[in-house]
């Protein structure tokens, strides 16, 4: 354990945790949303195929182009024929893309690619992995920042600088790609599966802008992700934002389909001012199988809000190196279990289970954790390995 | 050292479920030793007090833990873990604070009207460390094992007195039903009396698992002890884990955490009090007079 992550996690710590019950108690309708949102999800997961029809239906409908990746590779594939020729992108912080290793294809392909969220880009230029499923450069203390920057952006920000001059120093820099990105590829918070909209929830304004600023917009996300209706994305965005830390959230964006206008005569025109191609990449990549699955499945349930995190002994000691990026902590076993099939980090799970009194989403990640310990023991049997 | 983690716990299932389908024993025993503290309670009877062994063996599984890792390096090294009776006995002077904890348990209950009696050697191990391991199939066939043989000698009730065994008999009615009645100590002493305040490290496994954090509270707060709270570290949410559950597979994670847990826990107050002898394992070498809950009341 580094002195660096201790005091990274220790000042994270103490800045979210009473900053997210300060939320809940100031707000205490959320309690009953993210009750209603659990259920709603529950109902996507029990017919998942049908939800997945539902929104590629509705997105197509909408103008925009669905497409289904059974696997990362084929996700990487899809993207590559959208994007084509175009050599500008500019992503926003998304765990799925990384999952897919979409910005190092594109990087290998010689494309300019740049990372928009504040964390992820100093992650992109420190050429470091995520700590944090939120926020991703959990590690780094404001010294560290300071540092990166120096060295890779402007050398007029050193350790000292304050951490106003850090976010400008790097917004002059973000600004400049926005202006001539030809493709913006996001995540996705939810996907309402009765109008085909995507919901982000963000406070930067870099998802915003990368997903109205370039002509091409995709959407790269799990079939996890789906919810049954665009007021339910609404409740997970709300939700995911406030077990986050961030409620309210600066912003909330909702896509449907490309830009559009009725100014003429009432009619949709489509594109507008904004993209004129609108892409949604729904991936499975495991989440198929898990769903099938009663008990691991609850994993699918995870909105992503990183609250998990903060409640767990191994990850507090072990930081990113619990998992493998950007799939790290309590929840993140669970997906590297999902996605990858590596469940030998389940091991390191001491079943404290106050990651299960503080996931909005009752998720008993323990006992989901103890599921994944259970069934590596079965495949160690089957294949004889140990 | 996830990948070390997953070797350790493969060695661990095999050694283990080994031991207890032959002799009710996770690893090399020595029963005449764990029943000492008991003279004077009548053997048997339909209700039982139920150590499992864990008070009196708790600094042997923490010796256990330390060897795992080395034999699963050396893959195949079962034989090591088998040694374990003639490498690791605990400490005279760990073994009577074993035996003051528990006879002190026995008379609260006593003074408390509760009539139980005990298994003295023939008492079993409860298989919790094959659940907290992950070990579902194996500890369902320990558990219908362990089941019939408290069926077999007509208990009706255990009485049990640390979180592990709590929990194990707990989730092996999930899996094997019966009507065996299981209670927790806590729940039936009535009048125990202490002093002074501390700090409660929850077992993670009591508090939150089971859902006896508030009950806790109120079972300690009417014996006269004040406790000591600070949302950050000793909520439900945030108090941590003491490292013990992780020890098995892994000894140096297990002993961060514990140095980790605490330096929290000290800073809230320099009291500190458990209900759990693994916690006490784990967190002792860092807390210097650190007290079981049935060390400070009578």
């Amino acid at each position: 354990m580094s002195s660096e992550w201790e005091e990274a996690i220790e000042r994270s710590t103490r800045n979210n945790v009473p900053e997210v019950w300060r939320m809940l108690e100031e707000h205490p309708y959320l309690e009953s949303t993210r009750v209603e949102l659990r259920k709603a999800k529950l109902r996507v997961l029990d017919n998942l195929d049908e939800f997945i029809g539902k929104t590629m239906e509705a997105v197509t409908k909408s103008g925009g182009v669905a497409h289904l990746a059974r696997d990362a590779a084929e996700a990487r594939d899809i993207v590559d024929r959208i994007i084509g020729g175009r050599e500008h992108i500019i992503l926003s912080k998304s765990n799925v893309a990384y999952e897919a290793g979409i910005r190092q294809h594109l990087r290998d392909r010689g494309k300019d690619v740049w990372e928009t969220d504040f964390g992820e880009y100093l992650l992109q230029i420190a050429e470091e992995e995520p700590s944090h499923i939120i926020t991703v450069a959990l590690h780094m203390t404001k010294e560290k920042f300071g540092r990166e920057l120096h060295r890779n952006l402007d050398e007029s920000i050193n350790e000292d600088s304050t951490p106003a001059e850090m976010a400008a120093a790097v917004r002059r820099f973000l600004l400049g790609k926005y202006d001539t990105a030809e493709v913006g590829i996001t995540g996705a918070n939810a996907v309402a599966a009765d109008t085909g909209s995507v919901a982000l929830v963000e406070n930067e304004g870099n998802i915003r802008m990368t997903s109205v600023r370039p002509q091409i917009h995709i959407a790269v996300t799990g079939i996890d992700k789906i919810v049954p209706t665009l007021g339910d994305a609404f409740k997970e965005v709300m939700i995911q934002a406030a077990y986050a830390g961030s409620y309210p959230p600066t912003y909330i964006n909702v896509t449907t389909g490309p830009s559009s206008t009725g100014d003429i005569e009432s009619q949709i025109i489509r594109p507008a001012t904004g993209p004129r191609e609108f892409h949604l990449v729904l991936i499975d990549n495991g989440r198929m199988k898990a769903a099938a699955d009663r008990e691991l499945r609850e994993a699918l349930l995870c909105i992503r809000c990183g609250r998990c995190y903060f409640a767990c002994p191994t990850y507090r000691v072990m930081g990113k190196e619990w998992g493998k990026p950007p799939y790290s902590g309590p929840t993140g076993v669970m997906w590297n279990a999902i996605v990858r099939g590596d469940s030998s980090a389940a091991h390191m799970c001491t079943h404290s289970a106050g990651c299960r009194e503080v996931c909005p989403m009752d998720i008993n990640i323990p006992r989901v954790l103890e599921y994944i310990k259970y069934t590596d023991f079965k495949k160690m049997e089957e294949g004889g390995k140990k | 050292m996830a990948d070390n983690a997953s070797v350790t716990s493969a060695l661990l299932k095999r050694t283990v479920y080994r031991n207890l389908m032959k002799d009710y024993l996770p690893f090399p025993i020595d029963r005449k030793l764990c029943a000492r503290w008991a003279g004077g309670i009548p053997e048997g009877g339909s209700s039982i007090i139920y150590t499992s062994m864990m008070y009196q063996m708790a600094p042997m599984f923490k010796a256990y833990e330390s060897l795992l890792p080395r034999a699963a390096r050396l893959r195949g090294s079962e034989r090591l873990a088998s040694l374990g009776k003639f490498l690791f006995k605990p400490k005279r002077a760990e073994l009577e604070r074993a035996y003051a904890i528990l006879r002190n348990i026995a008379s609260m209950l006593s003074k408390s009207d509760v009539d139980f009696g005990y298994l003295h050697e023939k008492e079993p191990y409860s298989g919790a460390i094959l659940i907290e391991l992950g070990m579902r199939d194996e500890f369902i066939e320990y558990g219908k094992k362990l089941t019939s043989f408290f069926t077999g000698l007509g208990v009706e009730r255990v009485i049990t007195v640390d979180p592990h065994t709590t929990n194990a008999l707990a989730r092996m009615k999930e899996y094997v039903p019966s009507r065996l009645e299981v209670v927790n100590y806590l729940s039936l002493i009535d009048g125990a009396r202490g002093e002074g305040k501390f700090v409660l490290h929850d077992s993670c496994l009591y508090a939150r698992h089971l859902g006896l954090r508030d009950s806790i509270r109120q079972s300690i707060g009417r014996t006269g002890i004040s406790l000591a709270e600070d949302r950050m570290v000793t909520g439900k949410g945030t108090a941590m884990c003491c490292g013990s559950p992780v020890g098995a597979v892994s000894p140096d994670l297990g002993e961060k955490i514990a140095e980790v847990r605490a330096r929290a826990l000290l800073s809230v107050g320099g009291s500190v009090m458990v209900m759990c002898p693994m916690c006490y394992q784990a967190l002792s070498p860092h807390i210097k007079g650190l007290k079981d809950f049935a060390e400070v009341v009578r």
